[in-house]
């Protein structure tokens, strides 16, 4: 058990310097420099300047250093928990992101929370289902949830729910309030999942000789399916959740622009537009930190949920 | 079997309790309801450079804040364009041009309990040309432009004293961009002012300033030295203002409809389906036109391309139903662009006459030029395509429609969308044909901010716009207007120089940077400044 | 979008699970313990098809994407107006006889501009899922056939990209190569190779120990030979039913890049870009962005259902 926690952590933490190393390749050769880049933003175009003014402030931003220079001194920065500067914003990197997780956690717990809940609430009535037309028509209806663009029914959340109707706020971070509508919104695509996976777990739930046993001792089929049939699911949805981290954070740069929402997604849209690489790297390590993390959690529950599993040496 | 249920339940137990705890975490206070509260709502906030510092700004909403926190020592009256008394109850200029005495008011402090006095305003005008010094490049530097040293005549008296002449000084000292901070605001370094360390003399202090979210203004109690445009003499008659940053039009709208904002102000004009829909909604809708420069394209015309042929520059500016565009992009009511500069703008001279659509007279130009169509109606000569590239930072529908509009003469407008970065470069590398870009301020010295190539920070874009001699005419008029302060040399010079850009075609207006802000039925008294923002100290708000 | 990988296959093995990935490998999960269908890639479409095509859902499903097809390769059959020609006067009408999706805020026939749309749209998806599955392909069919050393890299770096937040990944990849319909087709494209590949691999160990794979073996025949004539075709199943959903993946991630601003150069427009548009009328002209977004719904979900229809007709 021990040495298996040990090698998965060292996978893990192989993945997360790929991931590191590939973000930063891909953001270094953007086509734009970044100092062009900052000084536009600062209202200055560079061609204005002198050679020596500009190489002023390329050391300033410390952009005179070589690709690979300036990556391993990121790096090693990175592994002493400094974040650096933002290149744009002028605060530390690490600020920024601190000031924006509540917000993008708040939103994506209650995201991930909704999503399991419709999710398998839907799937356990829509395989409790035994009428043939009604049964087909809810297993294809998961298929519309992800068949929709996050934005767009977002948009459409806003119209109904928020003006429309008048029940919810429609924009910002304040209060569990403002939290709902973005949060289904997030949350639809991945229960559209969950239903769908499950629905077909459960379906095959009952083709198990079992359940005519449970029957017989007098469960109803209700009774029955949440028996076994949890059980069964209780591993992809686990499964599900610890993939669903990736596409949280993707979704959130849809769901916040739409919802006017000051999270991570919005700071990492804005940053990769504006080649603000410290952050982007830091956003990028920490999700793919965020989903290494969960998928090993994930892993070393597994035997907690059915001890037929064992962490046994490879066999590979 | 039960051991198996059981294990289920632990995580998803603690799953529960976590989120839970999420949501209460989340569950933070909620804003009450304030009578004295008066909620505007902006689009997005500036994320490409994060700054409250009035001299480093150029983003024009947070202009207007800056505009309620932060004075200056004179005022633009918006109706004549005149600079009159605002901090500074009298000035004298030297016959050079070269000395500005002037004498303050010896009523006023600043919102943290100190003087202003001479002192404080030179500290003000030295730590700006400290950071010009340090960053050339910053935005008020041109305001700033000639200024030397300032000499202290007594506690309310202060020169301040030029090395080179500067036609525009006085009205750069009215502007947000040379307001006189605290002396304890320019002690600190200019990325803490940037952030919102920023203590003025105005009715309304900056309590707090959370870029891409928003920021609250509170009323400054004591206050009482506006300028005479303002109405209101005392303190401002709300107590907070909320500003937050809204992307989305729709969302803005509904926020405004449904009542939970009491002034929307975009940034571009409202579509007239828009207008419509917040007219029904009891919108009283204000309008003001931008002074400086109105929304033009600029061609470039070095390097052999397309539009160093003037003829073709000329067939564009028939081609172009800016009419047409005002209607259709906006709405029937939106004034039509009449030159180079918006109606607003000191020395402005239409140019109306010259800006006829003439599409008959466009194509006779280029088949004149020897552009002949094609079958495909795209013309083309010697086997080069009429082709005009734009580059652009976003997909907008004016853009599309003037696209379309010179299709209907043969020529192929490509509109190249680009990120910032590559859009700043594409302009340094001249891989353009057309580019837009414009400033806000109420004076024409900033064209030569954008087309001048000795003080313009864009420098390809100011040398592309000209064919060297054009550019020697038109610097000799900027000259001309840059070295008085007499207004009728300045008309004179100014005049000759929109004349210039519209008969050579360097400048395409396409439309008048009208600049609209939506007032719910509650609010009253709204005032313009004359460089487009708004003076909150008449504003009420009756629920 | 590569979680709707497991979807359309099967029950869960949990042995398969552990098969050394640092994220779970629920392609694996999915894949085995299914019977082998023996599902050859030119041989039995047309079998298989048939009986399909007897329910209605499925007909209606794949009439609708073949008049997409149509739409995408020849739009001039179903439209005679431009999708370019502005018309101020125009402007913002809903929909009628004249104009069956009514027009936009310059006075364009939004229906034309739906149709011309499709050949973007659908070149991007098919640009995206063909990226996605030649390198995911040849990533799978590379580790799961050699496996060893090869497999722990090629999965690694599989594992990488799944750890990378798509979209993020898409947008830094858009802005390295420039805006437009290819480049968000390439930077989608990318973010779907893991799927790929992991389904691939999965397919690949289970055929690689069929008893005739490896009598194959057993009788001479070279690697090479037996990947092609015997692995490959066998391990084709779930790849084209995972292929099918991506598509409808694709699109999705094409509207939402396109929504973030990255869509195809002005005037032309994919239907991510027209749904975006049409956003900002919402409130005065709802169906410019209602119309093309419960196209976008229709489309994918038809996708879907024939991807699901034919996995469960294995």
């Amino acid at each position: 058990m021990k040495q298996y926690l040990l090698s998965r952590i060292g996978q893990a933490l192989l993945v997360l310097w790929g991931a590191y190393t590939i973000t930063y390749f891909i953001l270094y050769l953007l086509p734009g420099d970044p100092l062009t880049i900052m000084l536009t933003a600062s209202g200055v175009e560079v061609d204005s300047l002198s050679p020596a003014q500009l190489a002023q402030a390329r050391a300033a931003y410390g952009l005179d250093k070589g690709v690979l220079e300036q990556y391993f001194s990121l790096l090693a920065n990175f592994l002493h928990g400094d974040f650096g500067q933002s290149l744009v914003r002028g605060e530390a990197v690490s600020t920024l992101i601190a000031a924006r997780l509540p917000s993008t956690l708040s939103l994506a717990g209650l995201a991930v929370l909704l999503s399991v809940v419709i999710g398998v609430g839907f799937a356990y009535v829509a395989s409790l289902v035994r009428w043939r037309p009604l049964r087909t028509v809810l297993n294809r209806l998961p298929s519309l949830g992800f068949s929709v663009p996050g934005f767009w029914i977002g948009l459409l959340f806003i119209q109904l729910f928020a003006f429309t109707l008048g029940w919810l706020p429609s924009t910002g971070d304040e209060g569990f309030e403002s939290l709902i509508l973005p949060a289904v919104t997030l949350a639809i695509p991945s229960s559209a999942v969950y239903a769908q996976i499950l629905i077909r777990s459960f379906g095959d739930v009952w083709k198990e000789p079992y359940m005519v046993t449970a029957l017989a001792k007098g469960l109803t089929r209700g009774q029955a399916q949440a028996r076994h049939g949890f059980r069964n699911a209780a591993l992809p949805v686990l499964t599900l959740v610890g993939l669903q981290v990736g596409n949280t954070v993707s979704g959130a740069v849809l769901v916040e622009t739409v919802f006017s929402r000051t999270g991570i997604g919005q700071l990492a849209q804005e940053s990769v537009l504006r080649q603000d690489i410290p952050v982007v790297l830091a956003i990028v390590a920490l999700s793919a930190a965020a989903f290494v993390v969960v998928n090993l959690i994930v892993d070393l529950l597994y035997p907690a949920l059915d001890p037929r599993i064992t962490h046994r040496p490879k066999v590979t | 079997m039960r051991k198996a249920i059981r294990a289920f339940h632990v995580p998803m137990s603690a799953v529960l309790t976590s989120v839970a705890a999420l949501l209460l975490l989340s569950c933070s206070k909620q804003p009450e309801a304030d009578n004295g509260t008066l909620k505007v709502a902006f689009g997005k906030d500036n994320t490409a450079f994060v700054s409250l510092d009035p001299f480093q700004v150029w983003w024009i909403e947070h202009r207007i804040v800056l505009r309620n926190v932060a004075e200056s020592l004179t005022d633009q009256d918006p109706a004549t364009g005149a600079i009159i008394p605002w901090l500074a109850k009298s000035w004298e200029i030297s016959p050079d041009g070269l000395e500005y005495t002037f004498t303050l008011r010896d009523d006023v402090t600043f919102s943290n309990g100190s003087k202003f006095d001479a002192s404080a305003v030179k500290t003000a005008f030295d730590a700006d040309k400290a950071l010009v010094e340090k960053l050339p490049t910053v935005f008020g530097a041109t305001y700033l432009s000639g200024y030397d040293h300032a000499d202290i005549l007594d506690d309310h008296r202060i020169r301040l004293v030029l090395a080179r002449p500067n036609g525009g000084f006085l009205q750069a000292t009215s502007t947000t961009n040379l307001a006189i901070l605290a002396p304890e605001s320019y002690a600190r370094s200019p990325e803490e002012r940037s952030r919102g360390a920023i203590i003025g003399t105005g009715p309304f202090t900056l309590e707090r300033y959370t870029p891409e979210v928003g920021l609250t203004l509170v009323k400054r109690k004591g206050y009482g030295w506006p300028s005479r445009v303002v109405k209101n003499p005392g303190e401002a008659k709300v107590e907070r203002i909320e500003v937050s940053y809204i992307a989305e039009d729709t969302v803005r709208n509904g926020k405004f409809l449904q009542g939970s904002v009491d002034i929307i102000w975009p940034r571009a004009p409202f579509p007239d389906a828009d207008l419509n829909l917040l007219k029904q909604g009891g919108a009283t809708i204000e309008s003001r036109s931008l002074p400086g420069p109105s929304l033009n394209l600029f061609p470039n015309t070095r390097n052999g391309r397309t539009l160093s042929d003037p003829v073709v520059r000329q067939a564009v500016q028939k081609a172009i139903d800016r009419p047409s565009y005002a209607r259709t992009v906006y709405n029937p009511d939106f004034p039509v662009v009449e030159g180079p500069f918006d109606k607003t703008t000191p020395y402005f001279r239409s140019q109306k006459a010259k800006l006829v659509y003439d599409p008959a007279g466009a194509e006779r130009l280029l088949d004149g030029a020897g552009w002949k169509k094609g079958t495909d109606g795209f013309r083309s000569k010697d086997g080069k395509r009429l082709v005009l590239r734009i580059n652009s930072q976003t997909d907008t529908p004016g853009n599309v429609l003037l696209q379309d509009q010179l299709r209907k003469v043969g020529i192929d407008v490509q509109i190249v969308v680009l990120v910032p970065g590559e859009y700043a470069a594409a302009i340094k590398a001249g891989k353009y044909d057309l580019t837009g870009s414009y400033m806000t301020r109420g004076d024409p010295v900033i064209l030569q901010t954008i087309l001048d190539p000795r003080y313009s920070r864009g420098s390809a874009l100011a040398t592309n716009a000209f064919t060297p001699d054009l550019l020697k005419k038109a610097q000799h008029l900027f000259d001309a207007g840059l070295i008085t302060s007499d207004p009728a040399k300045r008309a004179e010079a100014y005049g000759a120089l929109q004349d210039l850009l519209i008969d050579q075609s360097i400048a395409f207006p396409v439309y008048e940077r009208i600049w609209q802000a939506a007032l719910s039925k509650n609010v009253k008294g709204f005032a313009w400044t004359a460089e487009g923002f708004a003076s909150f100290n008449d504003l009420e708000i009756k629920r | 979008m590569t979680i709707l990988a497991p979807i359309s296959t099967g029950s869960a093995d949990r042995q398969a699970l552990f098969l050394g990935s640092a994220a779970l490998d629920l392609t694996a999960i999915a894949g085995a313990g299914r019977p082998s269908s023996g599902w050859t890639l030119a041989g039995r479409v047309r079998d298989a098809l048939n009986p399909l095509l007897r329910r209605p859902g499925f007909a209606i499903a794949l009439s609708f994407l073949l008049l997409v097809l149509v739409a995408a390769l020849a739009p001039g059959l179903l439209t005679g107006v431009a999708p370019y020609a502005t018309s101020p006067a125009d402007k913002l009408l809903s929909p009628s006889a004249a104009h069956w999706f009514g027009t936009d805020e310059l006075g364009r026939d939004l229906y034309s501009r739906m149709v011309h749309g499709s050949a973007l749209s659908v070149k991007a998806a098919l640009l995206a899922v063909g990226i996605a599955l030649v390198s995911g392909l040849s990533l799978g069919v590379l580790s799961g056939f050699i496996g060893g050393r090869v497999d722990a890299v090629v999965m690694r770096f599989v594992d990488v990209l799944l750890a990378l937040p798509g979209l993020l990944l898409a947008l830094a990849i858009v802005t390295a190569i420039g805006f437009g319909t290819i480049p968000v087709a390439i930077a989608v494209g990318i973010g779907i190779v893991p799927g790929f590949a992991r389904t691939t691999r999965a397919e690949v160990l289970r055929v690689k120990t069929l008893p005739y794979v490896e009598a194959a073996r057993l009788g001479g025949a070279s690697w090479t030979r037996t990947l092609l004539r015997h692995v490959l075709p066998n391990s084709w199943g779930p790849v084209a039913v995972l292929a099918t959903l991506d598509i409808g993946a694709a699109i999705i991630a094409t509207a939402g890049l396109s929504f973030l601003g990255f869509g195809a150069a002005p005037p032309a427009a994919e239907w991510g870009t027209l749904i975006s548009n049409g956003r900002n009328f919402l409130m005065t002209a709802p169906w410019l962005s209602l119309v093309p977004g419960l196209f976008v719904m229709l489309v994918v979900f038809s996708l879907n259902h024939v991807a699901r229809t034919l996995d469960e007709g294995r």
